[in-house]
Formats: structure tokens, C-alpha cells, sequence
């Protein structure tokens, strides 16, 4: 249905920015368009502030829309904390999320219609949005909501600004409130299932090729699992942009954390392209090695997302590059319904470099600002006051605590201490997918804390609270980590101090489009790597297949892009350089 | 046929060119009214958007709009035709666009004729109702089944295993060869029963005495297709045929988007694809409409081209 609708919108929109662009900033079509939808929505809202006035007798409830550039799961409209939020708040907001679509198709298609839900996160079509002047500044407001004010010290509120000096967005995940508190590591890593590794009676596993040796190791004596399911040693997620679980693997190899798009060498602050490294070589050389002993899952390159979910939601996948956020709650959530702890089916993330002895950064402390994008406010929004308040409401530790925990003596208990904990059935069903739908609301694209409560007890996540989280472990991680000594997935990778005030660099890259070459060569580099890094693992001959790749690679004069990231991180450090 | 054109000759010597009097329009005047409230509607629909071409040779800026953005002329049509991955796009257009137009085509037609020779009245119901229901799943279903059909563990794969004609599952999507032929499949698949409608409707309008006729003639099934059937529904043929050529270029866009991947991009991706990618999804909005306009071009050149040589030989024709 969506793709149907992209394809409706991809003819009819240029026309339609046609038709605004006649109505030459008088925006009248445009109006009408706009009060158009929104009398639906008003509709709406009187139905369910009437609901809501007849239990609370309190005001009406307002309603908001919000859009976020990136998948996700709506939640049910007759939502059970959403409802409860609503009454406490006086607000509700109806979140739609990405379909099929890249992020930037989505946002482009939206600027070209010229309406807007009331929030949006426009993922690396944030600054686009901005450029089109879809967001609404935020400067003047910010002041009168503590909460929101208190999200970032000035510094990072600065380090927001836009070329035109304001703020428009507001980044959902870069406040640790407190004290940090991390249990999971939320990151990319080499997983592993723990079955693999109870068969090898836990080995110490630190570089790629005694990872891939495990796989083999243990594929070739159990290439089934207890069903009769054929086992899938190895498989890589390559759609559209979740390729990075392809590509850029060999920046963390060499020891180097997240920037996603390149390396900065932080002694001499010179970013290095991570696609031409000796490193690079060696990995997609190894990749190419197992593909052909048939330890790559020879769908790798084709499978969707979905496609690749439901093969690890089976079991069958011992190991894979990915974000724990891309395969935890989906996945992840799929194994423990399934009881498949009990095979050893459940992944652990292991700290592996390209060779022995270099300090991986898998996993880096403290928050990371990403100030590429974030939940701001549109245009079309006709109450932006009440829209911030609403943001502003839901950062009180009383919301918050619903929105992460739930609702108490049902969804967690509190002990005798003041200490939140929540039983396995509990915890369970959390995981539940259509308990998701119905009672739980967390508001996922909202700002939100991680770190510890301020009643100093609690972490602001059920997944960052230390004893609850090992108590409530699945027996396969936790006999796991009793082996290795460990007591979460953050120790079992290690840790380092976040690298510096560059850091990450991806959140310029996001950024760029084919305005400027560096952009340009940017896209083109990520269009050739999309065809010849799956060309390159399956080649008969890796040499020559590598070859092909570096010249096309070279192109596309990656040279551009190198330069603006350049400028940008000596930009960045110069601001920093500031505040010190 | 034949008898057609002499009528109309006829008419255009005989009748003198008439003269619009006053009384004229003043009898005709409400159905003047209706057919002005259609070319507004057409104006309104079909030509003010037009002015949006306008980007095409601005440096579009959402925010300045249409009359405020900079004027550049034809620097994004250089642009266009210096990037090679539009040149392959166009290649990619044209050759599916063909391809898909040759095989439903010809499998419409041929069914169509099939689905006249069966003689029992509900077998023949029953075959044309399933066949048709393809055309109202969306192209997101049909992707979706053939990615599980063609997939390592497929059913196609799957059986081509159990009858060992291979001996290892076929990854149809890693092959950039396998592509167009998927989609040409794709598009039978789903069309075909739908296609056949139109025929199905002009073979029946065939005169039944002509096939009396034949028979008589000593002309037995085939014969009867060669010669009565396929020259009694050739004007709508032509009349169609003209119609898609002008749609080669709209070769598809989410079939293509569905079904590719990396590794097979520079064989899927079309014109369509090209404006999402490099014109929306970058807000390079100029770029996404001229590649617009190009195709808009193409489209009218080339049913203008099939319209004469059509012309040219006499046959049936749109304009």
C-alpha cells in the first residue's frame, strides 16, 4: 500500500510543489490543504477528549501527529499508557513511522508536498527539512521548559545550532541523566550465539579469523539445529542502508570507534578512509574465503530486512555483524518468546579486532550527541507551545518512568529499598509483541533519558538497571557470562572513553547530499559499494574482484568527500576548542 | 475496414465546411457550458502543473519556491547526460519498457484467442475470472510472492532441486541477468488476464456470420483465427499498441524498486527510480524534473513516431 502511495506521490509530486511554488508564498493552497487534514484530526481529538472528559472531567485532550524517518512499530490507538499519559498530560500523540522507504525519500516526498505532521525526526533528512523551511526555531521557547532546557549543557545545545544561528531540533538519545548506567551493549558488534561458544567451552575469542574458524568449527559438527534445521553460520544484512553491517566493519577491526563514515586518527586529527585499508582488504578477503566454503549465507546480498529478521527470529543464524538496536527488540524479542534460550540461540558481542592486542572500541561510554538530528517541530504545527509542553511532560521522571517501565504493580514492582524490579513474567511480557501494541507506550522518538533516576535508585531504563537485568538474563547469557566472569553485554566487549569532540562523524556524513561534491562523491561512493562490496565476497577471484572495486571506488573521487569531512571535524574541534 | 476510410473520405468531400452562426451556439449552449467545465478541468489539471517544468532549469530551493529560485538553464540537463548512471537508467527504462510491452502483448492476444476457442461457457468464466484477479493484488503482494518463490529455498528452487536439473539453489536475485526476464514474468503474470479483457470484448463483436461463412469456405480452427478473428480485432490491437508505445518509458518503478538490490542495481534501476533517489531523496528537486521532463519528451516523440508509421501504412491510428 505504501509503495503504492510513494509511486502516486513520486508522480503527482512535482506537480503538486508546482502548485505551491504558483501560490508564490501566499500559501494558500497550501493552507487549505492543511486545514483540511487537520479537521480529521480534530474530529478525532473532540471523539477522544469526550471519552477523556467523561472519566478525568478535566480539559480536552490535544492531539498531535508526529512522523519519524525511521521503522517502527505503531502502537495501538486505544493504547493503555498512552491513554494514562494523555490524562496525566493533557496530550497525546499519534506516531507514524517508515515504511519500505529510505529516510530521505520519505522526507524529500514530504517537502515536496509541503505538509508536515506536527513533530517530526527526519533522520538524514533532517537538514533538508531545515533547508526547505519546514521546522519551526526553537530558541525563543526553550527557556520555559526546565526539562528540556536541562537535556543538554550550552555547549551542546550550541553545538545544535544551524548555520542561521538557531536551534531546530532537539536529539532524543544524547542525555545520560545522572549517573551512566549501561548493561547492553547497544551497539555494533561481531555476535555470536551462545551455543557456539558453550560447544568450545568459551574460548577467548579476539580477532576475525578465530571467529569465522568457531563458526566452522562448529558448523561442521553441528550443522543442524535440535529440530533439524539447518544451521546459517554466518549471514550479512546488506538492504539499502543497513548495509553497515557490510561495510564498515573494518574501521572497528583496526581498533578505531563508530564514526561511522571514517577514521580520525585522534593523534594527528586527520580522517583516513576506512574502504581502501589494509584492514578492509583482509576482512572482505576473509569474507570472500568463507562464501566460498559456504559459511556466508549465500542470500546475504538479497534478503530484506524482514527476511533477514525472520531468520534470525528462527534460530538458525550462529553469528552476524549488526546494531543490537537492529535485531534485540524484533529478534531478539522472537528467541526469548520461543523459549530458544534453552538451545543456546540468544547473542552475545565479542571484542574483536583484526589482529591481536589492539584495544577495540566496539563500545564507547558516555552519551554520544548526534547533532544531525533529532524531534523537532514543523511548520504545520499550529500550537507549537503546547506541542513543546508536551515534549516537556514527558521528560518528568513521573512520565518517564511510564514510559520506560510501565505502569507499577503491573508492568514492574517496587521493593521494600525503592528499587524497581519486575518478574521473568513480567519481563516477558514486555517482549510481547502485542502487549507492545496494547499497553506499553514509551514514546521511543521522543527525548528520553538513559542514566539513573533522580530518586538515585533506579536506572531510567529497565535495561540499564544491574540487578534487575542480570536477575531477569536468559539462561544461555547467563550461564554465558558467568564463564566468561562477566555480568552484562557491555563487559563482555569492553569499554573505552568516548574518543573526542569530533566524535561521531557520521552525523555530518548523514547530512550531506549531491548540494556539494563531497556529497555527491559520497552518494556514489555508497551506490558502488551497495554493488561491488557483495560482487567482491562472492567473486571467484578475489583479487581481480577487488581490483574492479577500487576502481570504480576511485571514481567516484572519494578524494571530495575525504576533504569535507576534513573541514568538518577541524570545524568541530575548533568549537570545542572554545569551551575549554 | 477499408470501407471505414472511404466513408470518412466521402464525408470530407461532400460535406462543406459549416459555418458557426450565433443561433447555432445559442441552440447548443448547455452542452457548450459542460464541455468548457471540462477544459478547465483539463487546464487546470493538465497544464498549470506543467509550469512546474520551471525547476527543471532553476536551482530549486523548496523555500524560495517556484518564482524566487535562481535561474541556471540548462545545467541540470548537462548534468543528466553526463552521469553515466542516468545514461544506464534510460537504457534500463527502455529495455524493460520493450520487453514488458512485447511479452504482455503477445501473451494477452494469444490468450485472448485461446480463451475464444474454448466452447464450454463457464470453463471458460471461471479461466478468465482467475487469470484476471492478478491485476488487483498490488506490485508490494506480487513482489513478495516472488521473492519466496525465487528464493534459495523456494518453491522454484525447490523443485528444480527434487527434479535435478540443478544441483544447487539458484540465487535469481544475486544474477543481473535474471532481472529483466523476472520482471517481464512479473508483469505477464499479473496482466495478462486483465489484458486479454479488451480482446475477449472486440472478438465478440466480431460478426459471427463471417465465421459461418468461413466455415463454409472449408476454413477449420486455425484458419478461422488467421483469417477472421485476428484481422476482426486488428484496429483495436493497433489502437493499443500505439497507446503503450507510449508508455514504454513508464516501464515501472515499484516492481523495480521491490525487487532490487545492490547487487543488481545497475541492470533495475529506471528513470523513476533515478528522480527518487537522486532528485527527492537528495532535495535536488531540479534534477528529479528534468529527468521528468526527458521522459515526458521521449514519451511524445515516440507515440508520434508509432502514430506515422501507422499513418504511413494505412492502418488504424490515434491521431
Amino acid at each position: 500500500m505504501k509503495k503504492k502511495l510513494v509511486s502516486i506521490l513520486l508522480v503527482s509530486a512535482l506537480t503538486a510543489s508546482a502548485l505551491t511554488g504558483c501560490g508564490g508564498g501566499s500559501g494558500e493552497s497550501q493552507q487549505t490543504q492543511t486545514t483540511d487534514s487537520s479537521s480529521g484530526e480534530t474530529s478525532d481529538t473532540t471523539g477522544d477528549a469526550a471519552g477523556a472528559e467523561s472519566t478525568e472531567g478535566s480539559g480536552e485532550i490535544k492531539e498531535f501527529t508526529a512522523f519519524f524517518a525511521t521503522p517502527g512499530t505503531e502502537i495501538n490507538d486505544d493504547n493503555e499508557i498512552q491513554q494514562i499519559i494523555a490524562e496525566k498530560t493533557g496530550a497525546k500523540c499519534k506516531e507514524t513511522w517508515l515504511t519500505g522507504q529510505s529516510d530521505s525519500e520519505a522526507v524529500g516526498t514530504l517537502i515536496a508536498s509541503g505538509e508536515y505532521p506536527d513533530f517530526i525526526e527526519g533522520g538524514s533528512g533532517t537538514l533538508q527539512l531545515y533547508e526547505a523551511g519546514a521546522l519551526v526555531a526553537l530558541d525563543d521557547y526553550l527557556d520555559n521548559y526546565p526539562n528540556i532546557k536541562a537535556l543538554f549543557t550550552e555547549q551542546q545545545w550550541d553545538q545544535l545550532r544551524q548555520d542561521d544561528g538557531k536551534i531546530y531540533w532537539i536529539p532524543q538519545f544524547s542525555c545520560i541523566k545522572n549517573k551512566e548506567s549501561v548493561c547492553t551493549h547497544n551497539d555494533e558488534a561481531f555476535w555470536i550465539q551462545t551455543r557456539v561458544l558453550k560447544w568450545a567451552d568459551y574460548p577467548e575469542i579476539k580477532t576475525m579469523d578465530q571467529y569465522f574458524d568457531l563458526l566452522e568449527a562448529y558448523n561442521e559438527a553441528n550443522p543442524t539445529m535440535e529440530d533439524g534445521t539447518t544451521n546459517i553460520p554466518y549471514t550479512i544484512l546488506c538492504e539499502d542502508w543497513r548495509y553497515f553491517c557490510l561495510e564498515n566493519a573494518p574501521q572497528f577491526l583496526d581498533g578505531y570507534p563508530n564514526d561511522g563514515s571514517v577514521i580520525v586518527d585522534p593523534d594527528t586529527l586527520k580522517v583516513i578512509d576506512y574502504n581502501t585499508t589494509p584492514t578492509a582488504k583482509r576482512y572482505f578477503q576473509k569474507l570472500n574465503e568463507e562464501y566460498k566454503k559456504g559459511i556466508v549465507d549465500p542470500e546475504s546480498f538479497t534478503q530484506t530486512y524482514d527476511e533477514y529478521i525472520a531468520k534470525l527470529s528462527t534460530g538458525r543464524v550462529l553469528g552476524m555483524i549488526d546494531q543490537w538496536w537492529d535485531f534485540a527488540y524484533t529478534a531478539g524479542d522472537a528467541i526469548r518468546q520461543q523459549g530458544l534460550d534453552a538451545q543456546g540461540c540468544n547473542y552475545v558481542p565479542l571484542p574483536i579486532t583484526i589482529e591481536e592486542g589492539i584495544q577495540n572500541q566496539w563500545h564507547n561510554s558516555g552519551g554520544v550527541l548526534n547533532v544531525s538530528s533529532g524531534l523537532a517541530i514543523t511548520v504545520s504545527c499550529e500550537d507549537v507551545e503546547g506541542a513543546l509542553k508536551f515534549v516537556d511532560d514527558l521528560l518528568s521522571q513521573e512520565i518517564h518512568n511510564l514510559r520506560s517501565w510501565g505502569v507499577e504493580g503491573v508492568d514492574y514492582n517496587v521493593l521494600d529499598n525503592g528499587e524497581f524490579s519486575r518478574t521473568p513474567e513480567q519481563v516477558a511480557q514486555a517482549a510481547d509483541a502485542a502487549y507492545k501494541a496494547s499497553h506499553l507506550c514509551t514514546y521511543s522518538y521522543f527525548p528520553q533519558y538513559s542514566g539513573m533516576s533522580d530518586d538515585g535508585i533506579n536506572a531510567n531504563k529497565p535495561e540499564g538497571q544491574p540487578n534487575e537485568f542480570y536477575a531477569n538474563l536468559q539462561s544461555d547469557v547467563k550461564e554465558c557470562f558467568d564463564a566468561y566472569g562477566v555480568q552484562t553485554y557491555v563487559e563482555m566487549i569492553g569499554t573505552t572513553e568516548a574518543p573526542g569532540a569530533w566524535y561521531p562523524m557520521w552525523s555530518y556524513s548523514n547530512t550531506l547530499t549531491t548540494s556539494t561534491p563531497g556529497g555527491t562523491a559520497w552518494n556514489r561512493m555508497g551506490e558502488i559499494k551497495h554493488e561491488y562490496l557483495p560482487k567482491v565476497v562472492m567473486a571467484s577471484d578475489f583479487e581481480s574482484g577487488w581490483s574492479e572495486y577500487m576502481d570504480a571506488y576511485e571514481s567516484c573521487k572519494p578524494q571530495d568527500f575525504l576533504d569535507e569531512m576534513q573541514a568538518e571535524l577541524d570545524k568541530r574541534m575548533e568549537e570545542a576548542a572554545k569551551y575549554n | 475496414m477499408s470501407n471505414k476510410f472511404k466513408n470518412k473520405s466521402k464525408a470530407n468531400i461532400t460535406e462543406p465546411k459549416t459555418k458557426i452562426s450565433w443561433k447555432e451556439i445559442k441552440q447548443q449552449k448547455v452542452l457548450l457550458i459542460w464541455s468548457a467545465v471540462i477544459v478547465v478541468y483539463g487546464v487546470i489539471f493538465y497544464y498549470l502543473p506543467l509550469a512546474g517544468w520551471l525547476m527543471a532549469f532553476q536551482q530549486y530551493k523548496p523555500k524560495d519556491g517556484l518564482l524566487h529560485s535562481k535561474f541556471i538553464g540548462l545545467a541540470k540537463f548537462e548534468q543528466l547526460f553526463t552521469d553515466i548512471t542516468f545514461i544506464r537508467t534510460i537504457r534500463n527504462t527502455l529495455a524493460m519498457g520493450v520487453i514488458n510491452l512485447i511479452a504482455t502483448f503477445i501473451t494477452a492476444i494469444v490468450f485472448a484467442i485461446l480463451l475464444n476457442e474454448i466452447t464450454s461457457r463457464g470453463g471458460k468464466k471461471v479461466v478468465q475470472t482467475i487469470s484476471y484477479l492478478p491485476h488487483f493484488l498490488s506490485w508490494i503482494i506480487v513482489t513478495g510472492i516472488l521473492h519466496d518463490a525465487l528464493s534459495g529455498s523456494g518453491i522454484i528452487n525447490e523443485v528444480l532441486l527434487k527434479l535435478h536439473i540443478i544441483d544447487q539453489s539458484i540465487n535469481f536475485f544475486a544474477h543481473p541477468g535474471y532481472f529483466w526476464p523476472i520482471v517481464a514474468f512479473a508483469n505477464v503474470w499479473k496482466e495478462t488476464g486483465w489484458n486479454a479483457i479488451i480482446y475477449l470484448a472486440a472478438i465478440t463483436s466480431i460478426d459471427p456470420s463471417l465465421y459461418e461463412a468461413a466455415a463454409i469456405d472449408g476454413a477449420g480452427r486455425f484458419a478461422k483465427i488467421k483469417y477472421v478473428t485476428l484481422p476482426g480485432i486488428k484496429p483495436t490491437i493497433m489502437i493499443l499498441l500505439l497507446m503503450n508505445v507510449g508508455n514504454v518509458l513508464n516501464a515501472g518503478f515499484e516492481i523495480q524498486y521491490l525487487l532490487g538490490n545492490g547487487l543488481v542495481q545497475s541492470v533495475s534501476q529506471t528513470i523513476d527510480i533515478y528522480v527518487l533517489k537522486w532528485g527527492i531523496s537528495q532535495s535536488d528537486y531540479s534534477i528529479g524534473t528534468a529527468a521528468g521532463i526527458f521522459k515526458s519528451v521521449v514519451s511524445i516523440v515516440l507515440i508520434v513516431i508509432a502514430n506515422q508509421i501507422a499513418k504511413h501504412n494505412g492502418e488504424e491510428r490515434l491521431f
